[in-house]
């Protein structure tokens, strides 16, 4: 029994422990800005380009960046309060007979941006300096909360084991606090 | 929960593996079909995250039912063979096997598989393919790098060639395209364009190419020659077959376009079309070579989804062979247990219980011959019940009737005496005789008598009526048997009594005062039956477990056809006494759950045998 019990929390591990840190990327520089009741983002990804994922890029694979962004709101001596949530996923394909790689954008899964580069420097540039872009919208919040940013980056998977796969994914990173205009 | 619930359960049990067993077919046959399709999609396809995660999770899925469904039935044989439940041992050992049997060569198919595909995928990517399509891969390139260095050259000439050409002057034209027309077929191109700045001027093309117009180069290709001095492009030209190669410069002193000078850059287009055989072989080359490097980056994940889907497969033929070991092990023992049931009740004594299980083969058969023997043995026991009964009816009737003449008798055996006395009291008063005095001193003298003698009948029946019932304890049978024959000891000259006590049977758990009255009823019996030169003779020893008591004696045996009413009450073969002495033995040895029954003894004479538990 004792064993089936080991053998099930096993099991539960590599079923909910599906995700892995990126060793060495990580976001950083998250730039707030506010254009009425937009807030725009503007983020880096750091060293997010290693072997596997320049690989990936340069054989013409579909290589996605995906971003997530959540706005919070600050409180003090206890857990932020999550207000929403997005998605940013920056798609590279490259076209090696025309030698370009496009870049697609889709916030919140709808396409906003498509980019065309001639070499593979720009097209990391292009996947990992984000924006600014418009993630968010203050319209309708109480008062004037004191807000913050929280961005991770999932790149890609690889295989635990051979055959358990796991998402890559960086830290969350935070961006400075701000508090949207007035009425 | 009683069998019938569980056989209810049990058939409940069935209809859910026959589903079980039908959702894994399915399973089975759209996997089947998945990997059927498989084989004509793209590898990005079959190998992406998706299809790795949720192969990945229905493994997952997989591992957890095969684990709960054997841990679960394991559990269950394991308080079965607890609780001793008939059929336990032999369905474990069946699943066992089952799942033993599979299991090692699903087990060992599934590494031998695996390190097979394994192998298999690294020996593919070891094998010169790589380099043959990188080289292949490069000289495309190269073939392209060389045509748009040569057509930026003819580019450049081109520009320092019209140097002297306003271009932008209409009154020019006409020398622009004679110049261009004369570079043309100079440097063998195929298109030469002008553009100020990202706007149009003038375009000449080889009428022997096949281009029928000037193909739209992209405001993104002439913006970015603008910003830079310098671009290319490979486009599919229009109404042509083959690719066009496109170089374009601007002119150095005007590129990007001084803060003094007003007017944007000039930049000439130089173009050749590539035949189409060559383009298209290039193409593929350079095609070819990205598909290897993107069947090289999934290598990983095609491994993988190859190793998830064997798995799957191993776990599903686990789950069906524990499975189908669980469902054969139960259609054998579910009617073993309930026939090892039905014998348990059967043997006590609930002859109306059946066996109900559905079972077609030869259980079926042993079900139905058992449930036969048990409607036979209920149909018998119901008659012998009822020819019990009316022969108990009878006996009673007649030991009513035998009571009744024997109570009669006795009672009238003192009546007779008294009317007497009394008619001879009255008779002589009647003749005043003299001897009346004495008269009524003897005739009340045998009133009193007989009527002391009625008194003690009536005792005796009231004792018989209001028999304690038995108290056990334990006794020293020796003693007991020796204080009963010392009663008998020289009271019949000729008669010799004696008593041989096995050492097993010197002490005993019993009434000791019951079965000393037993005793002194059976040797007055004997003593009185016997003439001498005789012998009575009591003996004691354990048989199988019973205590077994025998008082034998030598005398004239019992009269034929007494046998039966022997232990009836009020009967006697001695014609006189109450006849209650062989009743209360019998009535002993009954409360005592013992039998008694009575024999000839070798070569005359009567055996009585009491045997007590």
């Amino acid at each position: 029994m004792r064993t089936a019990l080991t053998l099930l929390a096993l099991l539960g591990i590599l079923l909910f422990v599906s995700q892995a840190r990126a060793e060495e990327a990580r976001v950083s520089e998250i730039r707030i800005s506010l254009d009425g009741d937009r807030v725009l983002a503007a983020f880096t990804l750091r060293d997010a380009f290693d072997r596997r994922l320049a690989r990936r890029l340069e054989s013409g694979l579909p290589t996605s960046i995906l971003y997530r962004l959540e706005l919070h709101r600050d409180r003090k001596r206890w857990y932020d309060d999550k207000l929403q949530k997005n998605t940013l996923e920056a798609i590279a394909l490259y076209d090696a007979v025309a030698r370009a790689y496009t870049i697609n954008f889709r916030l919140d899964d709808k396409l906003i941006e498509s980019r065309t580069v001639r070499d593979r420097q720009a097209a990391e540039e292009a996947m990992t300096q984000i924006g600014p872009l418009p993630v968010f919208s203050v319209a309708g919040l109480p008062r004037r909360p004191r807000l913050l940013i929280k961005v991770q980056a999932e790149l890609g998977t690889r295989n635990l084991l051979s055959f358990i796969p796991i998402a890559i994914e960086t830290d969350w990173k935070e961006s400075p606090k701000f508090r949207p205009p007035g009425p | 929960m009683d069998l019938r619930e569980k056989l209810l359960r049990h058939r409940k049990d069935n209809r859910l593996i026959i589903a079980g067993l039908g959702a894994l077919l399915l399973v089975f046959t759209a996997v089947f079909f998945y990997l059927q399709r498989g084989r004509d999609l793209p590898s990005a396809l079959v190998a992406n995250r998706v299809l790795l995660f949720v192969l990945w999770y229905a493994n997952v899925v997989l591992i957890l039912t095969v684990l709960f469904v054997l841990l679960r039935n394991l559990f269950k044989l394991v308080i079965e063979r607890r609780h001793r439940i008939l059929g336990s041992t032999f369905k474990l050992k069946l699943v066992a096997t089952y799942v033993g049997l599979s299991l090692i060569p699903v087990l060992l198919l599934f590494a031998i598989a695996t390190e097979l595909l394994q192998g298999s995928i690294d020996r593919w990517f070891n094998t010169p393919m790589a380099p043959v399509l990188e080289r292949g891969n490069a000289v495309a390139q190269a073939l392209y790098d060389r045509i748009e260095r040569d057509n930026r050259r003819d580019a450049r000439r081109t520009l320092r060639e019209i140097r002297g050409i306003d271009v932008g002057r209409a009154e020019e034209r006409p020398r622009l395209t004679r110049r261009m027309q004369e570079l043309l077929g100079e440097m063998e191109l195929d298109l030469l364009a002008v553009y100020e700045g990202t706007d149009f001027v003038h375009a000449v093309l080889n009428p022997q190419s096949g281009l029928s117009d000037l193909p739209e180069p992209g405001r993104d290709f002439l913006g970015e020659a603008v910003a830079t001095g310098t671009a290319a492009r490979l486009l599919d030209a229009p109404e042509a077959p083959g690719r066009l190669v496109l170089a374009a410069v601007t002119s150095p002193s005007t590129a990007g376009g001084g803060a003094g000078d007003k007017r944007p850059p000039i930049l000439v287009v130089a173009g050749s079309l590539l035949d189409p055989g060559l383009a298209e072989s290039t193409d593929g080359l350079i095609r070819d070579a990205q598909s290897y490097r993107q069947l090289e980056v999934q290598k990983d994940d095609l491994r993988a989804s190859h190793l998830l889907i064997f798995l799957m497969v191993t776990l599903l033929i686990l789950l069906a062979s524990s499975w189908v070991g669980l469902y054969l092990a139960r259609r054998v023992t579910v009617p073993i247990q309930a026939l090892a049931e039905g014998t348990r009740r059967i043997s006590g004594g609930d002859l109306s219980h059946r066996v109900d299980v559905e079972a077609d083969d030869d259980l079926g058969v042993l079900v139905e011959s058992f449930n036969r023997m048990t409607q036979e043995l209920e149909s018998n026991k119901a008659q012998l019940e009822r020819s019990n009964r009316e022969l108990v009816e009878a006996q009673q009737l007649a030991a009513w009737n035998e009571a009744a003449r024997r109570i009669a008798h006795e009672i009238r055996n003192p009546l007779t005496p008294i009317r007497l006395a009394a008619e001879r009291m009255l008779r002589k008063k009647q003749q005043g005789d003299p001897g009346l005095g004495q008269a009524i001193e003897d005739g009340v003298d045998i009133i009193v008598r007989e009527v002391v003698t009625l008194e003690g009948m009536v005792d005796e029946f009231s004792r018989y009526a209001r028999m304690p019932r038995p108290r056990p304890d334990h006794v020293d049978l020796s003693r007991l048997v020796g204080d009963a024959l010392n009663l008998y000891r020289n009271l019949k000259p000729g008669v010799e009594v004696e008593a041989d006590v096995d050492p097993s049977a010197a002490s005993a758990w019993l009434d000791g005062e019951q079965i000393r009255r037993a005793l002194i009823n059976l040797l007055d019996n004997a003593v009185e039956a016997t003439e001498p030169p005789g012998r009575v003779t009591v003996a004691a020893r354990r048989e199988n477990g019973h205590l077994e008591i025998r008082v034998a004696d030598t005398g004239r045996g019992l009269p034929p056809g007494s046998r039966e009413k022997l232990f009836l009450p009020y009967y006697s073969t001695k014609g006189r006494g109450t006849g209650l002495g062989l009743a209360i033995v019998h009535r002993i040895v009954t409360e005592h759950q013992g039998t008694i029954r009575v024999e000839d003894n070798v070569p005359k004479g009567t055996v009585f045998t009491m045997e007590l538990p």
